[in-house]
């Protein structure tokens, strides 16, 4: 398995790249509150999902969980946005893997082209869920908790988008670049690896 | 009895006749009406007034009558005296003869004061002459207190005295009818105006009087203040660019004796630290239950610990000692309140929840445990003791550490010259002018034209540009001049010229937001069984674990759990193992305090001793000598040192928090433009650490050209882009502007998913929106107020002038070490993420290689 600086997952024997927490129509929930956020998040991520798409070749898209902030984030802008993205990925397969915040949306965009899970997906030796528990027999790869870890020494302090490594299971950072975080509590015998602008470091 | 007046529900609400018990504050509003007496006095209105006066005893003081006269003569301005002499009614009485004469109905005084916490005083006040009149009137508060049945019968008809916060004049503001509602105010009384002038809520309030003058433009303002600086432009700032102010005061200084609590030994005083309890015993000894006692602390958590201690220390004292503080259950502070009042309680721990205020009447003695801060601050406090004019006020200090004993002998010396500082007014925030105009939007509208020029008549905004406002204007119709950028977004909506809030939900969201205070989001504190304890703030909550302990409201607690914006408790069983902290604007050392602790430590570098305090700390300005220098008046003392955290420079330039940490924002940029480098920065009122992990060349580097004030907010600019400090400013003009929803309770659970951290948001718009006019604004905040950008450039000019006194010392001094232990936040940088995280791991294995 490969950990990529785009905040995404990649295995590259099977051909999957894997993320999470997307969090598509954020920015756009926030204005329909009255919360002037100016847009660009999303054409952004969207970016950056190709260019890790292009960088790995990879023939299979798993969403895992959360793609989707809320109901009214999901304007007939951001659909169109997202199925202009789609469109120029026509023989990728997308595979949605439903999470806490997917449940306030009933049917995905049919233009999205997706297939839409509401339980976790079993492939090979893995499991790809949304919420990070374990499964016997299997490595669980999953996000939820948007891992950040805080890296400090002396002078110097950071706190940079992480991928967790517990026994059994693998959390990935929150996609989306408008996300807050949880500082990643390590466990004896976890690894943990910080996403410092293009690379991806073991601390 | 007038023969017009009709008998009305809560008529007087059952307090006009002084002879009576006050009712329990709970059954107040369903209290029947005592039967009205008529006025023992004859006379008109103001005659009857000045009789009652006369019965109370009393003999107006000049200034009191100037007050009346002036008010009679139509003008409007300020009444300047110190605490206790009776400000109150030298405004009052004017106004309130005025309205009896009158004797209509609807809202024609509003009584504006700071803390809600003390509106029920002022209410006693403002009823108490009303039983010299014949004439039948209501004077009802409406603040954040306020039952929602009071305020539903509100909203259909104001009382004709009003006693309300900022806040709650706002949202009265925001009100559909609230021209109509104010179309016959004929005196605005705004109380504690020092208080308000130099802060957002000051500007909100400027902000409001202008709306109020539009509506009613006969309408009459007078400040109340006590001694600052610069008294005329707080005149100047309420009333308005259209009038000019009538200035009242009264020379009835009082005389005020400071004290220290000095330490026997100083060789067993902590160097830092603020708690203080090295000096219990010593405060325990000292305090007489027989004269009532106020204690005030400089943290909410610290008045909580030394409740603790005290009632540890002297457990017969239960009954005579109690907490106040902000967070604590309204009920339970009335409680405090009451019983200072009536002497059934004698020694009151509390924070600045108490540095206002009517009248604590019997209260004899002031404690101020930790540093002052400010020299008005401290005379207020002052102030509080023997609140009677012409009484002498008793403070002591109490120090909590070595060289705040130095602190408080340069507040005995800046006292004794009387050097009060000014409070500056802000100068025009378009956080505040955007809340405003969503306020004005919802309460019936405005046009264009007319609200900027309304605007204009507040002094704060009398150079506001016509491309600011729109701006402004911009931001809460299209999120922005770039309206692309937004397309969701509507919050005012123009129709036919006039701009109005439509959608329901933007309307409720922004009544749940009107303030300009910022905190956190407050959560509950509830027992189990259903009782209120008070607020804590929801980041502290939410790292809190059930099972844990706290203390709060001088109770032991057991965290349970947290549901519902509500933290739900029990009695705890085992000793409280932490104290909750409050966030909110830590004060920094005042110019006036900085400028004397500098003339303190210059003559104790001279080897003056002559001072108790100095004398007392000599040990440790003694080793400061030895290892270094103690910092003079002249030049700026830096200190270089290596230790295993890396090199670190000390800068000593006394001026408060702030203006260090801009300073040191700043010198960490020129020196990283000098050699590649990462800085973490810490700062406390007297000076400044930057620290380094690779080695810098700190003493070629102080040239008095690192100090110019040539391209000063250029280079705080790049700095505060490079640093968190602009991020930090803008979580509370998010708040402000409306862009974060604070978690209040009651909120519905929709605005959930727009929870977000405005340091969050600030990414966001510094990637999206980089030319946002609120980053303009949070950056120009953090020039004016957070560095207070005029102070840094005076402190610029000095360093410049002045040549750098150098020291290399081999460990931290006594004054650097503060600075060690209490290492924050901030970095400045221009190294990649990548040679940082590279470089943080070096160290790691370096530490893991060392043998154990």
């Amino acid at each position: 398995m490969e950990l990529l600086p785009e905040r995404a997952l990649h295995w590259p024997e099977a051909g999957v790249l894997a993320v999470a927490d997307l969090h598509w129509g954020k920015t756009e929930s926030f204005q329909q509150h009255g919360i002037p956020l100016p847009v660009g998040v999303l054409d952004d991520d969207l970016e950056r999902l190709s260019t890790a798409l292009t960088t790995t070749r990879a023939r299979r898209l798993l969403l895992v969980g959360d793609l989707v902030h809320s109901r009214q984030g999901l304007t007939g802008d951001v659909i169109q946005r997202v199925t202009t993205w789609r469109r120029a990925w026509p023989h990728l397969d997308v595979v949605l893997i439903r999470g806490n915040h997917d449940r306030h949306v009933p049917a995905l965009p049919p233009a999205w082209n997706m297939e839409d899970r509401a339980d976790a997906l079993d492939e090979g030796p893995f499991r790809f869920a949304h919420h990070p528990e374990p499964a016997a027999g299997r490595f669980v790869w999953a996000g939820h908790l948007h891992p950040m870890v805080r890296l400090e020494g002396g002078a110097d302090r950071l706190r940079l988008p992480c991928f967790h490594l517990r026994t059994g299971v693998g959390v990935l950072p929150a996609f989306s670049a408008f996300t807050g975080g949880l500082n990643v509590r390590r466990g004896r015998g976890d690894r943990v690896f910080a996403i410092a602008g293009t690379a991806v470091v073991e601390v | 009895m007038s023969p017009t007046s009709r008998p009305r529900r809560n008529r007087m609400r059952g307090k006009q006749a002084p002879e009576k018990e006050p009712a329990p504050p709970k059954s107040r509003a369903k209290k029947r009406p005592a039967p009205r007496a008529p006025s023992p006095f004859q006379g008109s209105p103001m005659e009857q007034l000045r009789r009652w006066f006369a019965a109370k005893g009393w003999t107006p003081y000049a200034f009191q009558e100037e007050a009346w006269a002036a008010y009679a003569r139509g003008e409007s301005g300020l009444i300047h005296v110190p605490t206790g002499a009776g400000k109150t009614y030298a405004a009052y009485l004017g106004p309130l003869a005025d309205v009896a004469e009158r004797n209509q109905k609807g809202l024609q005084v509003l009584y504006l004061t700071p803390l809600r916490a003390v509106s029920r005083d002022v209410e006693q006040a403002l009823l108490e002459p009303l039983l010299a009149l014949d004439t039948d009137l209501e004077v009802e508060s409406r603040t954040g207190d306020t039952s929602s049945s009071v305020r539903q019968r509100q909203r259909e008809r104001l009382p004709q005295v009003l006693i309300t916060t900022p806040e709650s004049l706002s949202l009265l503001i925001a009100q559909e009818q609230a021209a109509e509602n104010f179309a016959a105010l004929r005196a605005i009384i705004v109380d504690e105006w020092h208080e308000l002038l130099a802060s957002k809520r000051g500007t909100q309030v400027e902000l409001a009087l202008a709306r109020l003058r539009r509506f009613a433009p006969d309408v009459r303002i007078w400040a109340l203040s006590a001694t600052l600086a610069n008294l005329d432009e707080a005149a100047r700032t309420v009333v308005g660019t259209e009038r000019t102010p009538t200035l009242v005061s009264a020379d009835l200084q009082r005389p005020v004796d400071v004290e220290t609590l000095v330490p026997e030994q100083v060789d067993t005083f902590p160097w830092s630290g603020h708690l203080g309890f090295t000096m219990l015993p010593r405060v325990a000894d000292w305090l007489d239950p027989t004269q009532s006692t106020l204690l005030f602390t400089n943290t909410r958590s610290q008045a909580e610990r030394w409740f603790e201690g005290l009632r540890y220390l002297r457990p017969e004292w239960e009954h005579l000692l109690a907490l106040h503080h902000g967070s604590i259950d309204r009920e339970e502070r009335e409680r405090v309140e009451g019983g200072l009042k009536d002497g059934s309680l004698r020694l009151v721990v509390c924070t600045s929840s108490l540095d206002l205020g009517v009248d604590f009447g019997p209260v004899e003695r002031v404690i101020q445990i930790g540093s002052p801060k400010g020299i008005g601050r401290t005379l207020q406090r002052a102030g509080r003791s023997a609140h009677r004019p012409g009484a002498t006020c008793r403070i002591l200090f109490v120090p909590t550490h070595a060289l705040e004993l130095v602190e408080m002998a340069a507040a005995r010396d800046a006292i004794a010259r009387r050097e009060v500082e000014p409070r500056v007014p802000l100068s025009k925030p378009l956080d505040v002018l955007a809340q405003h105009l969503v306020t004005c939007a919802l309460g019936g509208g405005f046009t264009r034209e007319a609200l900027r020029e309304e605007v204009r008549t507040a002094t704060s905004y009398a150079t506001l540009t016509d491309e600011e406002f729109e701006w402004t204007l911009a931001l809460v119709r299209e999120g922005g001049p770039t309206l692309r950028a937004y397309p969701e977004f509507r919050r005012v909506v123009e129709h036919e010229g006039r701009f109005r809030v439509t959608d329901a939900r933007l309307a409720r969201l922004h009544r749940l937001n009107i303030g300009t205070i910022s905190s956190d989001a407050s959560v509950q504190l509830r027992y189990w069984s259903g009782g209120k304890l008070g607020t804590v703030e929801e980041s502290y909550v939410s790292r809190l674990k059930p099972g844990d302990t706290f203390l709060f409201a001088g109770r032991r607690l057991e965290f349970s759990r947290f549901k519902d914006m509500t933290a739900y408790v029990k009695p705890a069983k085992a000793k409280a193992t932490q104290t909750p902290r409050w966030g909110g604007s830590r004060l920094p050392l005042s110019t006036s305090l900085a400028s004397a602790m500098r003339r303190t430590l210059e003559a104790a570098r001279q080897g003056d001793v002559t001072r108790d305090e100095v004398a007392a700390a000599w040990p440790i300005l003694d080793a400061q000598a030895r290892l270094s220098r103690i910092p003079g008046d002249g030049g700026c003392l830096a200190e270089s040192c290596h230790t295993r955290d890396g090199y670190h420079l000390f800068l000593y330039p006394f001026e408060g928090r702030l203006v260090h940490e801009g300073l040191a924002a700043l010198l960490a940029l020129r020196l990283t433009r000098l050699q590649k480098a990462t800085f973490s920065l810490s700062v406390n009122d007297y000076g400044m650490e930057l620290l380094t992990p690779t080695p810098f060349p700190f003493e070629e580097a102080l040239r008095p050209a690192l100090f110019t004030r040539e391209r000063l907010v250029e280079d705080i600019l790049e700095s505060v882009n490079l640093s968190e400090l602009a991020r930090r400013q803008f979580r509370d003009i998010a708040r402000v502007a409306g862009l974060v929803m604070p978690g209040l309770p009651g909120a519905r659970k929709s605005t959930r998913q727009v929870q977000a951290s405005a340091a969050l948001l600030y990414d966001v718009f510094v990637k999206y929106d980089p030319d946002n006019l609120l980053l303009r604004q949070a950056r120009r905040e953090v020039l004016e107020q957070q560095f207070e950008q005029g102070r840094l450039a005076r402190t610029l000019e000095r360093l410049e002038a002045s040549p750098v006194e150098f020291v290399h010392v081999h460990r931290p001094s006594p004054l650097a070490f503060p600075l060690v232990i209490e290492r924050i936040s901030a970095s400045v940088s221009n190294e990649s993420l990548l040679d940082r995280v590279e470089r943080l791991k070096e160290r790691w294995s370096q530490a893991d290689a060392r043998p154990a």
